[in-house]
C-alpha cells in the first residue's frame, strides 16, 4: 500500500511520456491514499489488532495467561450462561435494527419527501428536525429517563389523560400508563423509540441532500409526461436516492449491531430488567472490563465477543453493500 | 382540485407543526431543567421554574474551570474535525473517482473501523500512546478521534463523490487543469454537503466524548469539557438538577454553533442541486 | 513498646526522608479513586501528611465511578497507573491483583484489622493481603423521622409489625418504601437489607461449606417473604430507579429506603433538612436478634509498578492508622474497620453498633470471583421475581444450578 496502488485500466506503457503519467498518477493516487491509511493503521488497525490476539489467550482479570485456541469463542457460543447471553443480546440487536428501519429511516424518508417539495417554511423545519442530533446523548439518555418515569414522566402523565378521554368518549377502562422501563415487555422498545427521537432528523437530513442532488430537470421532464406526484417520487426520486438508501441502511446497520451509548445511559450496563435490553455492545464491555456491581472482567472473553460482532457485522455489511450497490446501478 | 391541494398542503403542515412539537418539547423541558432545583423537577418536572435561578450554572462556573475546559474542547474538537474532512475527502476522492486494483479492498478497510468497537482497542492504544508520548496530550486525542472518525467519513463522502457527473471532471482535464486543481476547484465545491453532514456526525460525538479523555487525559489543565464536568458531577450524581445544568452547559455550544452555522447548513445540503 | 518502637522508626524515615528532600526534587506520587464525592477531604487529609513529610507530594486524582474499573484495568496493564490504587474488594479486587504490591509483611499494622474486613482484599490462591480495607458498608433501612412521629409510629421490629407500620404510612398517603426494581444492583441490595434474619445467621457458612445450597427452604423462603412487601413498594415499583427511590425519600415523599450505610452522606447531600434515623431490617419473630448484611467496600493498594514503592508503602502505612481511620470516618462519613476508630455521629455510631450482629452480604462476599457471578444471577432474576414471572423457588435451583458451574461443593 505505501508503494501506491496498482493502476489498471490504463493503457500499457509506450514511451516514456505514458510512463511518466502512469507514474505520476500512481504518486498522485499515493498521496491521496497514504496519509489517512497510515493514521488509521496507526490508532485503529493496530491496536484492534493487538486487542483481537487477546481473544487466543487465556486470562486471569486483567492477566494473560497461556495460549487458549479458540476456547474463549466457545464458551461464548456454547457454555451456557454465556450463550444464551449471547443469544439473547444478538436478538435484541436484530429488533433494534429492524425497530430502526421502519420507525426512525422510514419516517425519515417521507419528511425528507416533504421538505423535499419545500413546503412553506421548509428551512425552519430543517433547522429543527436536526436539532436532537446535535444534542449530547447523556443529556438526551437523562432527559427521556425523566420523561419516562412512572411517578414524575410526563410520558405517562399524557397517557393518564388519554386514558381518561377514552374512557369518557367510549367508556372503555383502559391504562395506558406503564413503567416503561422497567418492564421486560416495553423496556427496549423505549430505549429504541427515544434513539429514534435523537437520530431521526440524521437519516432526514442525508436523504433531503440525496433529493436536493437531483437535478431539476428530471422532475420537470416526469411532470411534463404527466406523471402525479407518487409517480415522481416513486419513478425518480427513489432510484436516484439509491446511493443515500444504502448509506443510510448500512449505517443503521452498523450503529445497531454497535448500539451502546444509549441503552448505558438509560438501562444501565446490565441491561436491565432482567436483560431485557441487553445488547451485544454492553454485554462486550460488561465482560472486557467488568461491573462494580456485580461481574468480572476478562479481556479474553471480551475480546473473542468483540472479534465475533466485527466478523458478522463485516460479513453482512460487505454483502449487503455490493447488494445495495449494484441496486443502484440498475435503479438508475 | 384546489380544496384537495389545500388540504393536503394542511396535512402536511400539521405533520411538520407535529414533529416540530415532537422535537422542541423535551428540549424545551431540558433547558427548563437546567434553572430548578432538584426538589423541584421532582415535585414540578414540566412546569416553568419557580424563578430563574441560575444557581447551578453559577455553582459550575465557581467549582471547574468552565472556560479552560471549553478551550480545550474547542481545540480538541476542531483539530480532529479538520483532520478528518482532509483526510477523509483524500481517501474518499481516490477510492470514489479513481479505477485502481485494490480500490475496493482499499474502501472495505477503511470501512471495517465503523464495525469495532474501538474502547476494545484502549489497553494496546494505551501502550502505544504511552511509546509515542501522546499519553496526557490533546494530539493524542485528535489522533484517536481522527482515526475513528475516518470510515464514516471515507464512507459518506466516497458515496456522494461516486454520484458526481464526470463531465465537469473530463471537462477540467481536457482544459489541463491538473489533478490536484481538479479536487480543490471542481470537486471540493460539489462536496459540501458530504462535508457537512461528515462534521455534523463526528463533531457531535467528539466533543461529547468523556471516555478517551477519561483515560489519556490526567492533567487538570488538558481536560476537555465533558471529562471535567465529568467529575464535577461526580460529586453530585444525585442532585439531578446540577446534573441537568452541567449538561446543558456542555450541550449549549454546539447547539450554539449549529444554530449560527444553520443557514451554511442548509445551504451546503442544497449545493448539490447547483449543478 | 510496639507502638513506641513504631513512632521512632517513623520519625527516623521522616528525618532521613526530609534530610533526602532538602537535596532532591519531591517525590511525586499520584493516588488513583474513584471518591469523586470526596476529592476535597482527601486532599485535606493528604495536605496534613505532606506537612510530616515534605519529601513527597501527593496527587489525589478522582476518576469517574462507573469507569473507574475500565480505566484502571488498562492503566495497570499498561503499567501506567498511579502509585497508590483505590481498589475494591473480593472478586473485582482479584481481577487486578497480579499487578499489586503485597502488604502483609510490609503493613505491620494489618495484624490488627479484623480478619473479615482483611479477607476482603486477600487473594485466595496465596492467602496474602494485598490492600489496606478502607471502610465497609452495611444493608439497613433508612426512616424519615418527621414522618414516624406525624403518625406516632415507632422503628418496628419484627417483620409482622414492619408491613402493619408500611401499611399504616400508605394509609396516610406517604409511600411506605421508596425502592423499586429498575436498577440492577439494588434488587441484590434489598435481598440483603430484609433475607437475612430469613436464612439466619448459620446459612452463609453452611453455604460456603457446601452444607447447604440456594434451594435450600431458609433462602427461598426469604425471597418468598421479600413478596410480601410489594404492596408497599413505590406504584410502578418496576420503573423505578435507584436515583428516583433516593429522591423520594430524601425529599420526604417516602417514609423508608432499604439502602446502604453509604446512603447517609447521600441523603445528607441531597436534602440538609431532612430528619431521618436508620434501624436493621426487622426480625423474622419477636425476640430473635435484627441481622445484618456487611462488606467490604474496598482498600488502598500499591502499584506493583510503581517507580516509587517506598514512598507509596510509607502513605499506605499511613492510611492503616488509627489517626487516618478516625479522619475518613469523621470527614467522610465511612466506617473505618481500623481498630479503635470510634464514631461520633450518631448514624455511623449506630452503624457501627448494629455491625456486631451482622452477616457476611451473601453474595458478594461468596460468589462474586467467577461467572455466572452470585450477585450477577441474583440481579438478573429479582425483578422477574417480582413481576410475578419466575418463583423463588425457580430461582434458587437457577442459582444454584450457575453457581455449581465453578464451586466443587455444590457439584454434587
Amino acid at each position: 500500500m505505501k508503494d501506491g496502488p496498482n493502476l489498471t485500466r490504463t493503457p500499457p506503457a509506450k514511451g516514456g511520456f505514458r510512463l511518466g503519467r502512469r507514474a505520476s498518477r500512481a504518486i498522485w493516487l499515493a498521496t491521496l491514499l497514504v496519509p489517512p491509511a497510515l493514521l488509521f493503521l496507526t490508532f485503529v488497525v493496530y491496536p484492534m489488532i493487538s486487542a483481537l490476539v487477546y481473544s487466543l489467550y487465556e486470562w486471569r482479570g486483567i492477566s494473560r495467561l497461556g495460549f487458549y485456541g479458540l476456547e474463549n469463542f466457545r464458551t461464548l457460543l456454547f457454555d451456557q450462561p454465556w450463550q444464551a447471553w449471547t443469544i439473547n443480546a444478538f436478538w435484541h440487536n436484530v429488533v433494534v435494527f429492524v425497530t430502526l428501519m421502519v420507525v426512525q429511516n422510514a419516517v425519515a424518508l417521507v419528511l425528507a419527501l416533504i421538505l423535499g417539495s419545500n413546503p412553506r417554511g421548509s428551512r425552519f423545519y430543517q433547522v429543527v428536525f436536526f436539532l436532537p442530533v446535535t444534542l449530547a446523548l447523556v443529556l438526551v439518555g437523562f432527559q427521556w429517563k425523566l420523561f419516562l418515569n412512572p411517578m414524575f414522566g410526563v410520558v405517562n402523565k399524557l397517557l393518564d389523560a388519554l386514558s381518561q378521554g377514552i374512557e369518557r368518549l367510549v367508556g372503555l377502562q383502559v391504562d395506558l400508563s406503564q413503567p416503561w422501563l422497567g418492564q421486560e415487555s416495553t423496556a427496549l422498545v423505549a430505549l429504541i423509540l427515544v434513539n429514534a427521537w435523537r437520530w431521526l432528523g440524521f437519516p432526514t437530513i442525508v436523504f433531503l441532500a440525496g433529493i436536493r442532488s437531483i437535478p431539476h430537470e428530471y422532475f420537470e421532464a416526469a411532470r411534463l409526461d404527466g406523471a402525479n406526484e407518487w409517480q415522481v417520487a416513486r419513478h425518480v426520486t427513489w432510484p436516484l436516492l439509491a446511493p443515500a438508501v444504502t448509506i443510510i441502511v448500512i449505517l443503521t446497520f452498523i450503529g445497531s449491531f454497535n448500539w451502546f451509548d444509549l441503552p448505558y445511559v438509560m438501562a444501565g450496563l446490565d441491561g436491565p430488567p432482567g436483560k431485557s435490553t441487553d445488547v451485544l455492545g454492553l454485554y462486550f464491555y460488561r465482560t472486557a472490563f467488568g461491573e462494580v456491581s456485580g461481574g468480572l472482567q476478562n479481556f479474553g472473553q471480551g475480546s473473542a465477543l468483540a472479534v465475533l460482532m466485527f466478523l458478522f457485522i463485516l460479513v453482512v455489511s460487505v454483502v449487503w453493500t455490493r447488494a445495495l450497490r449494484s441496486r443502484e446501478v440498475e435503479l438508475q | 382540485m384546489s380544496l384537495r391541494r389545500l388540504s393536503t398542503t394542511t396535512l402536511i403542515q400539521l405533520l411538520l407543526i407535529f414533529n416540530t412539537v415532537m422535537v422542541l418539547y423535551p428540549i424545551w423541558v431540558m433547558s427548563l431543567s437546567s434553572f430548578k432545583s432538584t426538589r423541584e423537577i421532582f415535585r414540578n418536572p414540566f412546569g416553568l421554574p419557580e424563578s430563574f435561578n441560575l444557581d447551578n450554572f453559577i455553582k459550575i462556573w465557581q467549582q471547574t474551570n468552565f472556560p479552560l475546559y471549553f478551550r480545550n474542547s474547542v481545540v480538541v474538537t476542531s483539530g480532529s474535525i479538520v483532520l478528518i474532512l482532509i483526510l477523509g475527502i483524500m481517501a474518499a476522492y481516490a477510492l470514489g473517482r479513481y479505477q485502481f486494483r485494490g480500490n475496493e479492498l482499499l474502501y472495505l478497510f477503511f470501512l471495517s473501523g465503523l464495525m469495532l468497537p474501538l474502547r476494545l482497542a484502549l489497553i494496546p492504544l494505551f501502550i502505544e500512546l504511552k511509546a509515542f508520548g501522546l499519553i496526557n496530550s490533546h494530539l493524542g486525542l485528535i489522533f484517536i478521534y481522527a482515526a475513528q472518525g475516518l470510515p464514516s467519513a471515507v464512507f459518506i463522502m466516497t458515496g456522494f463523490l461516486r454520484t458526481l457527473p464526470s463531465d465537469l471532471e473530463n471537462a477540467a482535464r481536457i482544459d489541463g487543469a491538473s489533478e490536484l486543481q481538479i479536487l480543490l476547484r471542481v470537486m471540493l465545491p460539489l462536496t459540501r454537503p458530504a462535508l457537512v453532514i461528515v462534521s455534523i456526525y463526528n463533531l457531535v460525538p467528539v466533543w461529547n466524548d468523556f471516555f478517551f479523555p477519561l483515560v489519556f487525559i490526567q492533567s487538570e489543565n488538558l481536560k476537555t469539557l465533558p471529562l471535567g464536568l465529568t467529575v464535577f458531577m461526580g460529586q453530585y450524581s444525585t442532585d439531578w438538577a446540577v446534573l441537568f445544568a452541567g449538561l446543558t452547559a456542555a450541550a449549549i455550544p454546539v447547539i450554539v454553533l449549529y444554530v449560527i452555522l444553520s443557514r451554511q447548513f442548509i445551504a451546503g445540503l442544497t449545493a448539490g442541486a447547483l449543478k | 513498646m510496639m507502638a513506641k518502637s513504631t513512632t521512632k522508626r517513623l520519625l527516623l524515615i521522616t528525618l532521613v526522608l526530609s534530610l533526602v528532600g532538602f537535596g532532591l526534587a519531591q517525590t511525586k506520587l499520584t493516588f488513583w479513586s474513584w471518591r469523586t464525592e470526596d476529592v476535597d477531604e482527601y486532599n485535606e487529609i493528604i495536605a496534613g501528611y505532606e506537612a510530616e513529610h515534605p519529601g513527597v507530594d501527593i496527587e489525589f486524582q478522582a476518576y469517574e465511578t462507573s469507569t473507574y474499573q475500565t480505566v484502571l484495568s488498562a492503566a495497570l496493564s499498561a503499567g501506567e497507573a498511579g502509585d497508590i490504587v483505590h481498589v475494591r474488594a473480593y472478586g473485582n479486587f482479584e481481577t487486578i491483583a497480579d499487578f499489586l504490591l503485597p502488604l502483609d509483611d510490609q503493613v505491620p499494622a494489618l495484624a490488627d484489622f479484623p480478619r473479615l474486613a482483611l479477607d476482603g482484599e486477600r487473594r485466595r490462591s496465596d492467602g496474602r493481603v494485598y490492600a489496606v480495607p478502607f471502610a465497609s458498608q452495611t444493608l439497613v433501612v433508612y426512616y424519615n423521622t418527621d414522618i414516624f412521629s406525624e403518625l406516632g409510629l415507632a422503628p418496628p421490629e419484627t417483620w409482622d409489625e414492619f408491613l402493619s407500620t408500611a401499611q399504616t404510612i400508605k394509609d396516610n398517603g406517604y409511600i411506605p418504601l421508596a425502592n423499586g426494581t429498575a436498577t440492577t444492583w439494588m434488587n441484590e441490595v434489598f435481598m440483603g437489607v430484609f433475607g437475612p434474619n430469613f436464612y439466619g445467621a448459620e446459612f452463609f457458612d453452611d453455604i460456603m461449606a457446601g452444607e447447604a445450597d440456594f434451594t435450600d427452604a431458609r433462602f427461598t423462603g426469604a425471597l418468598e417473604k421479600l413478596l410480601e412487601l410489594r404492596p408497599y413498594m413505590t406504584p410502578d415499583f418496576e420503573g423505578i430507579d435507584y436515583a428516583t427511590a433516593q429522591n423520594l425519600f430524601a425529599n420526604g415523599l417516602a417514609a423508608m429506603f432499604a439502602g446502604g450505610s453509604w446512603e447517609i452522606a447521600n441523603f445528607r447531600d441531597l436534602n440538609p433538612d431532612l430528619n431521618f434515623d436508620l434501624m436493621p431490617g426487622p426480625a423474622a419473630e419477636a425476640g430473635q436478634p435484627q441481622l445484618v448484611s456487611w462488606f467490604l467496600d474496598g482498600g488502598y493498594a500499591v502499584n506493583a509498578a510503581s517507580p516509587n514503592q517506598e514512598e507509596a508503602l510509607e502513605f499506605v502505612r499511613f492510611l492503616a492508622t488509627q489517626e487516618f481511620g478516625q479522619q475518613l470516618t469523621d470527614m467522610l462519613q465511612n466506617i473505618s474497620p481500623i481498630p479503635g476508630v470510634v464514631s461520633t455521629d450518631p448514624l455511623l455510631a449506630k452503624v457501627a453498633e448494629l455491625n456486631q450482629t451482622s452477616t457476611p452480604y451473601i453474595m458478594l462476599v461468596g460468589f462474586r470471583y467467577e461467572t455466572p457471578s452470585g450477585s450477577v444471577m441474583m440481579q438478573e432474576r429479582l425483578p422477574g421475581m417480582f413481576a410475578g414471572e419466575i418463583t423463588p423457588e425457580q430461582v434458587g435451583s437457577e442459582v444454584t444450578e450457575g453457581i455449581a458451574t465453578y464451586f466443587a461443593p455444590f457439584q454434587n
